[in-house]
């Protein structure tokens, strides 16, 4: 089982990881709140989050359009020029509603009151990995969105099911299109490969029974829900893992479920996202053992994890590259910023290889070292400059359609966006920003919670030692410096 | 004793460290192979017969998401093809015919004009054993170019830069695009990853007053890696760290300084070449321009990654894949007529390849799923043109769970390419001997 973290061990270096990995991170003042009231209070904060209202209203658009449907039948039966400007309208409208649907949750993340539950929204966003890019309606993503936070940390059955009647999955894997006469395979196959269990755990004969079994599982177009048509659904028996019966898609999920590989993938899974490395093989059977005790639900492994010696080990402390949501939003939260507009936090995170709603393919982002090349390194570079001085140089040539037009248009747009900078009297005190040798521990410990190596130290310190006055924006240029090392990508 | 290293005296440093003794084992990638190189006594000779100006090119076009094989090289005449899709199956002016069987797809054009004039084959049937139908794992299967029911963490190209080009820069292989290709993988990693070579740089305003320090001097200093002399380490041991043998921090130290010399190095090269040639508008188009680009330039590179995706086609293929295959047929086209008009056709082999093809029959939704065995094609003025191997045949008895059979195994291309194209010995690479396929 996981050993419960020495009481002795709680301290700031912790808190800090707490908050970095449980949430994105936080001022040194809030992360000092945390040390005082004890690990176990620090961490029911983070995960009993229910307790904590939330206000946050959706977009205006966050519901059906039943109009959608008729005006695609206009469009249809309008002339070739006609029906090229209303698709084109169209187009134009899901893509406004994606940067704001982007924006809406960055903020969530950033200023929301539940870090925890919108941590767990990216982490099953980036596990049923979904894209806009097939789905094309922002009202499904957002939908699909919403139900990842309904069931942050909720039961695996349950969760499971409410994924594969969700409309964006229906469409994005296919089940949509399903029939009993031609069962789409898509979704069988992914929700057992990557989803659930894992390659080696079934087999391609498991993939067309199971098919089989969640024909009838539909999406009804007009009403932009689930629906389920019996007379699509092959009653026949199947056999599925090596049952037979005349399985339906509930009795398929629920059979998923029962594995004994299932509990140990996604407990693994969730270790790695929040501790960064490949779970030992006893770690993945302690976790699995707390999830199955726990009745398949997730709130109790979280719990665990968070309170768990293991999850502090040195070697898991500041040792997790930061995705680029992370840097960006951790980013604001410890240069107590606002984000910027969403078109800008939309261009900065695709930069760095990470697109919201648009992953690039159902297995998701890879992490880890990946988010690391030559290329999205110097951009993160160049970003800390957008965020810490206002500088939008780093956006121009922004790819973010296919289409060149979209491009320049876009281009233009962030030419004129206004990021706004960093408030350097906020983050430092008046002795900080008048004495260098406060001030580089001070920027390391709001920036990386941990030093520098005494060399870069050094060439901080020789940095504002040339400037003559140590102006505000002397004081910009060393944070923009310190984000722009190595060090700063880990967390 | 420590030594402090800038990019600017790298070499400086190799040679006094050459005297004094190994370095640590944190030495960046770059570092590594090209104190490896000076080893042998002959750094500038290794790197210049490697990468150099005039060696062998090859682009390796990814058609990411499992491209539908027989829409695109048709069968046209086979009773087969046309039964097994009713809806999507192409005939009349949806096809340029090749031979009586088969045709490409009518929106390859730029594909059957370079077929006509030589300089195009298409090899039919790639596959492997045991094919794998997952995205991922057949996509690792063709970088790693491992048998099915194997695992390996290096790429073939990582391999063969492991193999023959120790002692290489690491601009030696240039992906466009944010994600380094599996492919890449390496035990010392070689390559760089770009999108844009104006923003391939660290990106600093200031002025610098007399006595101050610059922000870019700062941050070429913070992210410089120290380096402790030590006694006990080994030139072998500098070899043996693994692509990921070190910290997160180890490994984005190295990358930031790959970073820094290649980004000074593509921005000079990028700035060189001159082109007035057009490419269509879409993100492969830009990709094979801004190759084109290096490549005039004179960037000591030999591979070069690129890739379109999209090819995924479960519901209503017919358009989608049409425009895909116009997209990489003009595109492809283009590339082939700006190196033309740069005189650096000759050096340059384009391979294409996706992960699998689609299955025979047309599916409910007027696409295809997931299959097996689909054309590779090959570009080049020196490649053997035209049909390579055997047609799969679609008779439903000779397939295997409704997919095609294959006739050539992907690893004999990629032999090909490395005994006669890269001029290297491909069994150390592949891991084992397979036939080379005559393609070049």
């Amino acid at each position: 089982m996981l050993k419960p973290l020495a009481s002795g061990r709680w301290n700031f270096t912790t808190a800090a990881h707490l908050v970095n990995r449980a949430g994105f991170g936080a001022s040194p003042a809030d992360i000092e709140k945390l040390v005082a009231p004890g690990v176990d209070a620090a961490v029911s904060h983070f995960v009993d989050y229910e307790k904590i209202p939330d206000d946050t209203t959706d977009p205006a658009w966050a519901k059906p359009d039943p109009e959608r449907a008729e005006r695609f039948m206009t469009a249809r039966r309008a002339g070739e020029e006609e029906r090229r400007r209303l698709l084109r309208e169209e187009q134009q409208r899901q893509r406004q509603r994606m940067v704001e649907l982007r924006g809406w949750w960055f903020e969530r993340m950033a200023s929301g009151p539940r870090p925890l539950q919108e941590k767990m929204v990216l982490f099953w966003h980036g596990h049923f990995a979904t894209s806009v890019e097939k789905v094309r309606e922002a009202y499904l993503m957002w939908r699909q969105n919403d139900l990842f936070r309904r069931q942050a940390t909720g039961n695996w059955r349950q969760i499971l099911i409410e994924v594969a009647k969700d409309p964006a999955m229906l469409l994005w894997l296919d089940q949509a299109q399903s029939r009993r006469e031609h069962p789409n395979e898509n979704f069988a196959r992914e929700v057992m490969e990557l989803f659930a269990l894992g390659e080696g755990h079934y087999t391609e004969k498991d993939i067309t029974e199971a098919a089989r079994a969640l024909t009838g599982w539909s999406y009804d177009r007009p009403g932009q829900r689930f629906v389920e048509r019996p007379f699509q659904h092959d009653k026949g028996s199947k056999t599925i893992f090596g049952k037979t019966g005349n399985f339906d898609g509930e009795d398929f999920i629920g059979m998923i479920v029962e594995q004994p590989q299932a509990a140990r993938f996604i407990t693994a899974k969730i270790w790695k996202f929040f501790a960064g490395q490949e779970p030992a093989d006893d770690l993945v059977t302690a976790l699995a053992a707390t999830f199955r005790k726990a009745g398949n639900n997730f709130k109790p492994v979280l719990s665990a994890i968070f309170r768990s010696e293991e999850f502090y080990a040195t070697d898991i402390i500041r040792n997790q590259v930061k995705s680029p949501v992370q840097w960006l939003v951790g980013s604001a939260r410890m240069l107590e910023r606002d984000l910027p507009p969403p078109l800008v936090c939309f261009g900065l995170t695709r930069n760095l290889g990470q697109d919201l709603f648009a992953p690039p393919n159902v297995k998701g982002w890879e992490g880890g070292l990946s988010w690391i090349t030559t290329n999205n390194l110097l951009a993160r570079y160049n970003e800390a400059a957008t965020l810490v001085q206002g500088d939008v140089s780093t956006l121009a040539g922004t790819i973010v359609a296919n289409n060149p037009d979209v491009n320049r248009m876009v281009d233009r747009r962030m030419r004129n966006v206004r990021v706004g900078s960093v408030d350097v009297k906020k983050l430092f005190t008046e002795k900080e920003r008048s004495d260098l040798e406060t001030l580089i521990p001070a920027l390391e410990k709001r920036l990386l919670q941990a030093r520098l190596k005494p060399k870069q130290e050094k060439v901080l310190r020789d940095f504002l030692d040339s400037r003559k006055d140590l102006s505000e924006e002397d004081i910009l240029t060393a944070v923009r410096l310190v984000m722009s090392t190595p060090e700063y990508q880990l967390t | 004793m420590k030594t402090e290293i800038t990019f600017q005296t790298r070499r400086e440093f190799l040679r006094s460290t050459l005297l004094g003794g190994a370095i640590a084992w944190t030495v960046p990638t770059f570092l590594a192979n090209t104190f490896a190189a000076m080893e042998l006594e002959a750094a500038e000779k290794v790197t210049q017969v490697a990468t150099g100006r005039d060696s062998a090119i090859l682009v390796i076009l990814q058609m990411a998401g499992g491209n539908d094989g027989l829409n695109t090289i048709v069968p046209y005449s086979n009773d087969f093809y046309h039964r097994a899709r009713p809806r999507i199956g192409l005939s009349g002016n949806q096809i340029l015919k090749i031979n009586d069987d088969v045709a490409f797809n009518s929106n390859l054009s730029g594909f059957k004009t370079l077929y006509d004039a030589g300089e195009l084959s298409v090899i039919h049937g790639v596959g492997y054993p045991n094919p794998n139908r997952s995205h991922f794992r057949s996509t690792e299967i063709w970088q790693t170019a491992s048998d099915s029911d194997k695992f390996t963490q290096t790429g073939w190209l990582g391999r063969y830069f492991d193999n023959a080009c120790s002692g290489c820069d690491p601009t030696a292989a240039v992906n466009i695009g944010r994600q380094m290709p599996q492919a890449f993988a390496a035990k010392t990693p070689k390559g760089v990853s770009l999108e844009s070579p104006q923003n391939y740089r660290f990106m600093s305003s200031d002025k610098k007053e007399p006595g101050e320090m610059t922000t870019e001097e700062s941050f070429r200093k913070l992210n410089q890696i120290e380096m402790t002399e030590n006694s006990g380490g080994t030139i072998d041991a500098i070899h043996g760290s693994a692509t990921h043998g070190g910290s997160p921090l180890d490994f984005i130290e190295r990358t930031a300084l790959d970073a820094q010399v290649s980004s000074d190095k593509i921005r000079a090269v990028a700035s060189r070449a001159k082109s007035d040639a057009s490419y269509p508008g879409s993100q492969l188009g830009n990709s094979l321009k801004l190759v084109a680009k290096l490549i005039g330039g004179g960037l000591p590179a030999r591979i070069y990654y690129v890739s379109q995706g999209g090819y995924d086609t479960h519901t209503n293929q017919s358009g989608a894949h049409d425009r895909l295959l116009k997209d990489l047929g003009d595109s492809v086209k283009s590339f082939v007529d700006d190196l033309k008009e740069q005189g650096n056709m000759s050096r340059v082999v384009l391979m294409t390849f996706s992960e699998f093809g689609r299955r025979v029959s047309e599916n409910a939704s007027s696409g295809t799923d997931h299959g097996a065995a689909a054309p590779m094609f090959v570009v080049g003025s020196k490649v053997k043109a035209g049909l390579l191997g055997q047609h799969p045949s679609l008779a439903p008895g000779d397939l295997f769970q409704g997919d095609l059979k294959f006739h050539v195994d992907f690893r004999s291309v990629y032999a090909g390419i490395l005994e006669s194209w890269l001029e290297t010995k491909s069994e150390p690479i592949l891991g084992r001997k397979f036939k080379p396929l005559e393609i070049v």
